[in-house]
């Protein structure tokens, strides 16, 4: 059972994980072979004028004027901080980085482990300001369900199995396991509920026409 | 407006409509992370008193999103509490921003067709304590 979780499970998870946001990448394209125009396509052929520089950093500052840095600064530096810290923490931890290694031989950069355990209390205390959101304000609480509790605890379960196990604090043999589980659960969770935005973030922002497309995309559903 | 409320619902036809669409709709739903963001972008929203009911997300979570985890089985009740939700506490305008990229026009659009296809409009000759305006 231990040899399990501790063996093939984690390649199961990695397998659900990868395939996962295959087929989801698989079936967005399927469903979103229709082409339009988002923009007219007159507006196309202006060219802008050249920018300098200093006019370029300008425009920019400004444009941050009419979005959520505007609205709720807080929530974005925070969301900001949090996503940077869940994507960069596991993969360039070193326990994470010697496994690896052991297992197909390859590895990444790892940080020096004071600087990713200090990452993990960051995410940690990020994940809280979420819940501590969910809980006290009325909008977001008349959107919330056990569901979106649920998610979030999926979300920060590694982190804080991680960091228990790092500092060796409670028994390292269960924390670990622990570790390891919440770890593949949050893997295969990913390509089907909310968390999946992970994906799809990318996908609806950049090849979805619309108004707010990053890069003028064109599909349509 | 009589003839709207108590006309019986033809579950298997929201049935059928909820499923024709599913591979989109219930993609869009699973992936709002309920994170209210898109609440100040709705001026519908900032034009009353920032109440969460004109939300965009909780316009769409609480109409197409229980419709589907009904599975299409409700009732006229249901279709009438929806009613305000999409046809009048959302014009279409367009304007949300999420910053994932959920379409919640195209989620309230749908929902108005569900509702349409059961009759259940706004009619001219309304005189309902709630005005359409
Ligand atoms: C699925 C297989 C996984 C395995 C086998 C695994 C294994 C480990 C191991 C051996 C450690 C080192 C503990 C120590 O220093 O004694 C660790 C730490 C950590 N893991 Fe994982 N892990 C997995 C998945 C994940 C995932 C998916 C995440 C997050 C998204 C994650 C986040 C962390 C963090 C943040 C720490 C370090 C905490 C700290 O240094 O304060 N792990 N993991
Ligand atoms: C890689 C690109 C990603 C982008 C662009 C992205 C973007 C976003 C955005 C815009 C939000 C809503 C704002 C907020 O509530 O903070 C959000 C929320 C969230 N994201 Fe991500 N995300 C990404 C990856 C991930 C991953 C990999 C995970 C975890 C596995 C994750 C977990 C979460 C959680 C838990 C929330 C909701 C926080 C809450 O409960 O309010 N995200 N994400
Ligand atoms: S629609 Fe977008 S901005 Fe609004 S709650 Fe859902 S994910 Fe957040
Ligand atoms: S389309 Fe509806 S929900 Fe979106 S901003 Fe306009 S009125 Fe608000």
């Amino acid at each position: 059972m231990l040899n399990f979780v501790q063996g093939h499970l984690i390649s199961i998870a990695f397998i659900v994980f990868i395939l996962g946001l295959v087929y989801q990448g698989i079936q967005f394209f399927k469903l979103t072979k229709k082409k339009e125009w988002c923009v007219p396509p007159s507006s196309i052929e202006i060219k802008r004028e050249k920018m300098t520089t200093q006019q370029r950093i300008l425009e920019g500052l400004r444009s941050l004027n009419g979005n959520l840095w505007k609205t709720d600064p807080a929530l974005t530096f925070i969301t900001v901080v949090f996503h940077i810290c869940l994507i960069a923490t596991p993969l360039f931890l070193l326990g994470h980085n010697i496994l690896l290694d052991q297992s197909w031989g390859v590895r990444l950069f790892s940080f020096p482990e004071s600087l990713s355990d200090l990452l993990t209390l960051i995410v940690l205390i990020c994940g809280v300001y979420f819940l501590g959101r969910r809980l006290f304000l009325a909008r977001v609480r008349a959107i919330s369900s056990v569901y979106d509790y649920i998610v979030l605890l999926i979300a920060l379960a590694p982190f804080l199995t991680g960091f228990l196990a790092y500092h060796q604090w409670f028994d390292y043999e269960i924390v670990i396991l622990l570790h390891i589980l919440s770890g593949q659960l949050m893997l295969i969770t990913i390509p089907f509920t909310k968390l999946g935005h992970m994906l799809f973030f990318f996908l609806y922002r950049f090849l979805i026409g619309s108004e707010y497309s990053f890069v003028r995309g064109s599909r349509t559903w | 407006m009589a003839h709207q409320e108590t006309k019986s619902v033809d579950t298997e036809k929201i049935k059928e409509m909820l499923n024709q669409r599913k591979g989109t709709m219930k993609r869009f739903l699973s992936h709002c992370a309920h994170c209210s963001i898109c609440a100040e972008s709705c001026f519908l929203y900032m034009a009353h008193n920032k109440d969460p009911q004109y939300m965009p997300s909780y316009k769409v979570i609480h109409s197409l999103g229980k419709l589907y985890r009904k599975r299409g089985k409700v009732d006229r009740k249901f279709l009438m509490k929806i009613k305000g939700m999409v046809w009048r506490n959302c014009v279409l305008c367009g304007r949300c921003y999420c910053p994932i990229g959920v379409p919640i026009p195209s989620m309230i659009t749908f929902t108005r067709n569900i509702c349409r296809s059961q009759e259940v409009y706004p009619q001219l000759d309304e005189t309902s304590s709630e005005s359409w305006l």
